[in-house]
């Protein structure tokens, strides 16, 4: 049961949009028939292993395969050799980093190992077991090096490089050594010092959070099928087929045309499957075996060989005057990105001061490499990492001044027209709506009272995406519709499209199927991350019903021998515009269909977008915690999270997605972290030891939907995937500091770290 | 029709010899980009790859089609991506 509020102000309403259908991918789902990346056989298939360093930092000094390729069974082995080699350059964004280079060297090493998990070689056989065994065969002589595993450690100089040659970017100082340093970026507004000096209470503190995983259920997995002529096909379970198609032909050096994508359904990917790990493997395998490749990761490979999310390193300093006027704010943070540049410490910089309307502020941010996997995308990638801190100093300057920390924030949040750390100005309402929502909760007048328990708040922003995407929508003989898109449904956007699509066509919701269709048979479209689907996909979707409906029109104008403007739509009929027009009894779609090939041929239309003007997502939460005096333990006793959600299309799937994104906020906070012994390898690579948060852990998590849409999406909507992941760390050690005046800086607070922190009375 | 383009200082420090602020003639950012290209030959081609645009606020890809109304803010920030 999920105790929800929907606060909305619309006086429009609709007859689908805002209602909760039963999800389209349900049934296949419950009954274990749905297709995900490893249940694909094809005839003739085989089997792919990748061989992973056991060492985190070595140099590869030989690899011989030789035993590997003369086991009976064996159909290929393959190493970095058999890729081309790529430029080392940076091509595009700065935050994505993509520096091909690096990309390559992260699927299959070359001259080093930089992680454990790190992949060497791979082979394919005709099972399992025997490429298992084959690979185990396949000799690499390592000379192991000093490694380093800590973000603070990795900058200081004299670290084991991880690359000898690479010059920090964005540093002050002339003439920079080799670092692990990727880059520095600072962001500044107003004058820090002036806006200091002016505040009555400075608070500061450093904090460190741990590097966590996505933790989707499914590994990563994928089946290549490569042709003789350069062609090929590949069924995938990805967050987006396109780019998957897009990497592969650039790391393998073919044509992007030569390559045909599928995408399987999903087992969750929260960014972790925007990036490519088997794919370009799989394919070059079956480029050389002849025969179509089956590989996936193991729970190991995937907590070993994948991106996590960044683990950091922060300082934050925030200044408040006595009646709670945020009046300056300084932060550092210092991202681990794993084995390769580009973490995502630039979103940390630009998120954590934007629900605010502070005059002077200023972000710097380090990309730090460190003998780690390389870090991938994780839900609002960065924000919520700076939000932890910031939110965290926030609390204390409440605490500090004997406020509020809801009125605080009330008083301080950003409105239509305040700057942003990155420049523009705030161009949507919804923030103050929303906390005005939270401090309406019938709970948040009644705190916990309990010895050992406290509450406590935070907030979360993030910029949601837009960008390209593409629908086609096709009308069958008998009315019914399909509509196709390519935004793998990672969230509940089948439904969302369907309801779309229903509410502009005027149709039951029941006779629109929505699919995710291949790269073959839709237009390109961005991968499913940055809470952009209901936005963007959805814009194409409406875009290409409205064309629908154009030609409709057309076609009832035709079977009428009337003017095609003498046609309008209503209520999925096609009717006279006027009684100049005729009498004539409106026509269904059915109808119109039946008549489709005497009115020239199938009904369809297609359109792509690239949609701008999305609205950032925030989000406010409050916690109430029981703290153990005894272990250490926290126990979650209640929890509720308000989120501007534009308009919510389809309300139990934006729930759904707050309450993921809690729960996730809620494994961060206390329990998840990768745990890497002296050696630098990995110790918890398992769910066991990995400690997720699982139902009992948790209270049911009340959701209020705050309805401000974004004037620009036909229906109002905005991205809610993401900014409900921002503020449960900090709410929740702002919760533990109230229950026991014992300020967290780590992440994870663990029983342990708890019960150490409390004994020391750290503050 | 004028518009004012701003660029973060990071960026200005890069690729404008620092200065973050521009005053030009466009209708649409085909046109914002256009005359930044004249000013700084090669910066066009950055501005695409590299950045993401805000018009009045308003996030989009910087593109071609995004009108530019008169006395808009254009500001270029770095491009980002999400999870």
């Amino acid at each position: 049961m999920n105790d929800s509020t929907i606060v909305t102000d619309s006086v429009k309403r609709f007859k689908w949009v805002g209602t909760r259908p039963i999800r389209p991918d349900g049934v296949p789902k419950v009954t274990g028939r749905a297709m995900y990346g490893a249940d694909l056989k094809l005839p003739g298939m085989i089997y792919g292993k990748i061989l992973r360093s056991p060492h985190a930092h070595a140099l590869i000094k030989k690899i011989d395969t030789s035993k590997a390729a003369a086991l009976p069974g064996v159909k290929a082995v393959v190493t970095a050799a058999d890729l081309p080699e790529q430029k080392n350059e940076f091509i595009g964004p700065e935050r994505v980093a993509v520096n091909f280079w690096h990309v390559t060297r992260n699927i299959l090493a070359r001259e080093k190992a930089l992680y454990e998990g790190h992949a060497i070689a791979a082979v394919a056989a005709t099972s399992a077991s025997i490429a298992e065994e084959a690979a185990s065969l396949i000799e690499v002589t390592y000379e192991v090096l000093p490694h380093v595993i800590d973000v603070d450690e990795a900058m200081k100089p004299g670290a084991p490089l991880l690359f000898e040659d690479m010059i920090p970017r964005g540093l002050a100082e002339p003439n920079p050594k080799p670092s692990n340093i990727s880059k520095r970026l600072e962001f500044v507004m107003g004058d820090i010092e002036k806006g200091f000096a002016s505040a009555d209470v400075v608070i500061e503190k450093e904090f460190t959070t741990a590097a966590v995983h996505q933790g989707y259920i499914e590994p990563h997995a994928c089946v290549a099928k490569m042709e003789a002529d350069g062609q090929g096909e590949i069924w995938s379970s990805s967050q987006g087929h396109f780019q998957m198609r897009a990497l592969t032909a650039k790391i393998l050096g073919c044509k992007i045309g030569d390559l045909r994508v599928t995408p399987a359904e999903i087992g969750g990917g929260f960014g972790g499957k925007t990036v490519t790990y088997l794919e370009p493997v799989a394919a070059l395998l079956s480029k050389k075996s002849g025969l179509p490749v089956r590989l996936q990761m193991t729970r190991e490979d995937v907590f070993k060989g994948s991106g996590p999310t960044s683990g950091s390193s922060m300082w934050a300093k925030v200044g408040v005057t006595k009646d709670g006027k945020i009046v300056a704010a300084d932060a550092i943070f210092k991202f681990q990105a794993g084995a390769f540049p580009g973490s995502p410490v630039m979103n940390a910089c630009l998120c954590a001061y934007s629900p605010y309307d502070i005059a002077n502020a200023r972000a710097v941010g380090y990309d730090v490499v460190s003998n780690r996997p390389k870090s991938a995308a994780y839900r609002a990638p960065g924000s919520p990492i700076g939000h932890y801190a910031v939110e965290s100093v926030i609390d204390m300057c409440a605490k500090a001044i004997g406020m509020d920390p809801l009125e605080l924030r009330i008083k301080n949040v950003a409105s239509i027209g305040v700057p942003t750390i990155a420049g523009p100005k705030h161009a949507h309402a919804g923030f103050m709506e929303t906390l005005q929502a939270l401090k309406a909760h019938p709970a948040y007048a009644n705190p916990p009272t309990g010895p050992n328990q406290g509450r406590g708040v935070a907030i979360g922003y993030w910029f949601n995406g837009g960008g390209e995407s593409s629908a086609t929508m096709q009308v069958n003989a008998d009315g019914t519709v399909l509509v196709a898109t390519g935004s793998p449904d990672i969230g509940g956007s089948r439904a969302s499209m369907a309801i779309m699509a229903a509410e502009t066509l005027g149709v039951d919701y029941n006779r629109v199927r929505a699919i995710v269709a291949d790269t073959g048979t839709v237009g390109y479209t961005h991968v499913t991350g940055g809470s952009r689907v209901t936005f963007a996909t959805g814009m194409a979707v409406v875009d290409a019903t409205k064309a629908v409906i154009k030609d409709a029109c057309k076609r009832a104008a035709m079977i009428w021998d009337v003017d095609p403007e003498g046609v309008v739509w209503e209520d999925g009929f096609a009717k006279p515009a006027g009684a100049n027009v005729g009498d004539f009894k409106p026509l269904s779609l059915a109808e119109i269909a039946g008549k489709a090939a005497a009115t020239g041929g199938p009904i369809t239309a297609s359109a792509g977008v690239n949609a701008g003007a999305q609205a950032p997502g925030f989000a406010a939460h409050f916690v109430d915690v029981e703290v153990d005096p005894e272990t250490g333990r926290v126990d979650i006793l209640k929890y509720v999270a308000a989120q501007d959600v534009g308009r919510a299309i389809h309300p139990s799937y934006v729930e759904g997605q707050i309450q993921g994104g809690v729960v996730q906020g809620i494994g961060w906070a206390l329990n998840e972290e990768y745990i890497y012994n002296a050696k630098g390898l990995l110790d918890n690579a398992g769910f066991l030891d990995y400690r997720c948060p699982v139902a009992s852990d948790i209270p049911m998590i009340d959701t209020i939907l705050v309805e401000v849409p974004n004037p620009v999406h036909p229906y109002g909507a905005k991205g809610v995937g993401e900014a409900n992941i921002c503020p449960p760390m900090a709410a929740i050690a702002n919760a533990i500091e109230s229950a026991t005046k014992t300020r967290m800086t780590h992440l994870p607070m663990s029983p342990p770290r708890v019960l150490a922190a409390m004994d020391a009375g750290q503050k | 029709m004028t518009a004012t383009v701003t660029f973060t200082s990071g960026f200005a420090r890069k690729y404008t010899n620092g200065v973050r602020e521009f005053e030009v003639e466009a209708a649409n950012l085909r046109g914002v980009i256009r005359e930044m290209e004249k000013l700084f030959p090669g910066l066009g081609h950055t501005l695409e790859e590299e950045t993401n645009v805000a018009i009045n606020g308003e996030l989009h890809e910087t593109g071609y089609f995004q009108a530019v109304p008169p006395g808009a803010e254009v500001f270029f920030i770095p491009r980002i991506e999400g999870g």
